[in-house]
């Protein structure tokens, strides 16, 4: 070794060999890559129990011998597709849970079409959530059900139990929710009410595009595409590489559009005035104060949110009015909290010892 | 001994990729951050919102013009697909039901399912 430098250069020969092996992989792997699709993604088996416009209810077929009483309804974010949820055998949330016993349902979104551009909050909280919670207790034969959701489903999730406080949501779980609108400060920036006409366009545009969500998303951290391709390059030559890859660039890039009036409300109520925040949010005329919430709770928050930040998801265990509650934070980012390797490794294994005592 | 990956010209590579990418979306942030940037994007959005619309409009003429399909009614056709898709899916779902009442007794679904007696694993793993 060259001490001075630090340099093995016995080692060289090998890494000069491995490093030409691996060009020679990454072109044959980078031609593959262009003429092949992606895994196949959420193909847990499943029943459709419900499709009405954008509202989808799946139910998955369980796969232990002995179940749970509770069973759960996950609420999915109206930006994203419910796959990230379900990816791929070994790598499947949904999978995992139906493993540790637990019966489970899903309230996923499909696009908005142009004539529902008119659906509103009240349409989300007080009309689809209800109608999937009355089919998951007419489906499983139980009152009681847990209520899981995944970032904007979590803020939907927070204001169905609110208005609906009497039950029959028996837990609740909340992944990444946001609560203190103030604290997405790019977020906010974007939609700084000095110069974003949401009332323009909404008006011009009906549905908001998906486009522009996956822009405002992507431009939270601008250099990301571009590095993240790098690395795949780099890494062409791995499969197991590739095929996370894949996954999760196709499920980022799925994103949905939203509702024009939905988009509305969200701007004006949350974004603009903090209502949620400031106990002074209603949905169709009713109170969604989350002091009123008083099931157990437990809320996952990830260390490295660039898109709901700590601070704007801190306050929810704070005001909620539940006293069995609890916050996990959780080494990873928005999307790596729930899948992908960190996500078995800390969440999943955590919300199940929460869960299990809870579903009986 | 010094850190074997200093020298290493893959591993220099890839840090100094990640430290780029750090770097320059912690600049955008900070650039981003600002009321003018705010004022600047929706500026140029809403007027290609706007433009977006009016060529949108201009097309559809042109296109009846030409005795070609619109967006509009491709639009149309793709949302006829989807709701015979969701008649399918509807028809699924109850020949699932009618084959699931066929196995349970007085027609309920959750009769043909496992047992609700799970209970949690004590601490040595094994459930309750």
């Amino acid at each position: 070794m060259n001490a001075a430098a630090g340099l093995d250069l016995l080692s060289i020969p090998d890494r000069i060999q491995s490093e030409v092996q691996r060009a020679i992989q990454r072109s044959i792997k980078g031609v593959e890559y262009i003429a092949s699709s992606g895994p196949s993604l959420g193909s847990t088996p499943k029943d459709i129990l419900s499709v009405r416009g954008t509202m989808n209810l799946y139910h998955y077929r369980p796969v232990a011998d002995e179940i749970y009483r509770v069973p759960i309804l996950i609420v999915m974010a109206t930006t994203n597709r419910g796959y990230i949820l379900d990816m791929v055998p070994g790598q499947s949330f949904i999978e995992f849970l139906l493993k540790r016993g637990y019966d489970v349902y899903m309230l996923d979104w499909s696009a908005p079409k142009p004539e529902e551009k008119s659906l509103r909050m009240e349409d989300y909280v007080l009309d689809f959530i209800p109608d999937c919670i009355r089919q998951a207790q007419r489906d499983s034969g139980e009152t009681d059900v847990t209520v899981i959701g995944y970032c904007f489903g979590g803020v939907l999730s927070l204001l169905y139990g609110s208005i609906f406080n009497d039950g029959p949501m028996k837990n609740l779980i909340c992944f990444t929710t946001p609560v203190d609108f103030r604290e997405m400060k790019l977020f906010q920036n974007f939609a700084d009410r000095r110069y974003f006409d949401v009332d323009r366009l909404v008006d011009s545009v009906g549905n908001v595009p998906p486009e522009m969500i996956l822009s405002s998303f992507e431009m939270l951290r601008p250099a990301s595409r571009a590095a993240s391709q790098v690395q795949l390059w780099e890494n062409i030559w791995n499969d197991e590489y590739v095929k996370s890859y894949r996954m999760f660039d196709r499920w980022a890039t799925d994103t949905l559009p939203l509702a024009g009036e939905y988009f509305r409300t969200i701007t004006k109520d949350l974004m603009w005035d903090n209502k949620l925040y400031n106990d002074a949010m209603s949905v169709g005329g009713r109170k969604a104060d989350i002091s009123r919430i008083t099931v157990p709770i437990l809320h996952a928050v990830a260390e490295h949110d660039h898109i709901v930040p700590y601070d704007a998801a801190k306050p929810l265990i704070q005001k909620i009015g539940s006293t069995d509650k609890e916050e996990v934070m959780l080494k990873g980012g928005h999307v790596s909290l729930v899948a992908g390797a960190n996500a078995i490794k800390r969440l999943w294994p955590k919300l199940d010892s929460w869960l299990g005592e809870r579903s009986t | 001994m010094a850190d074997k990956s200093s020298n290493d010209p893959v591993a220099i590579w890839q840090h100094m990729i990640g430290e780029m990418e750090k770097g320059f979306n912690s600049f955008a942030n900070q650039a981003m951050a600002s009321p003018e940037f705010s004022k600047v994007v929706n500026q140029v959005g809403g007027v290609s919102a706007g433009a977006q619309k009016q060529l949108g409009d201009l097309m559809e003429k042109y296109l009846v013009g030409m005795n070609l399909p619109s967006r509009a009614q491709m639009v149309g056709m793709a949302e006829r697909l989807q709701s015979i898709e969701g008649q399918l899916n509807e028809i699924k779902a109850m020949l699932h039901q009618m084959q699931s009442n066929s196995g349970a007794q007085g027609g309920n679904p959750a009769a043909s399912r496992p047992p609700r007696t799970r209970r949690p694993p004590a601490a040595g793993g094994e459930p309750k």
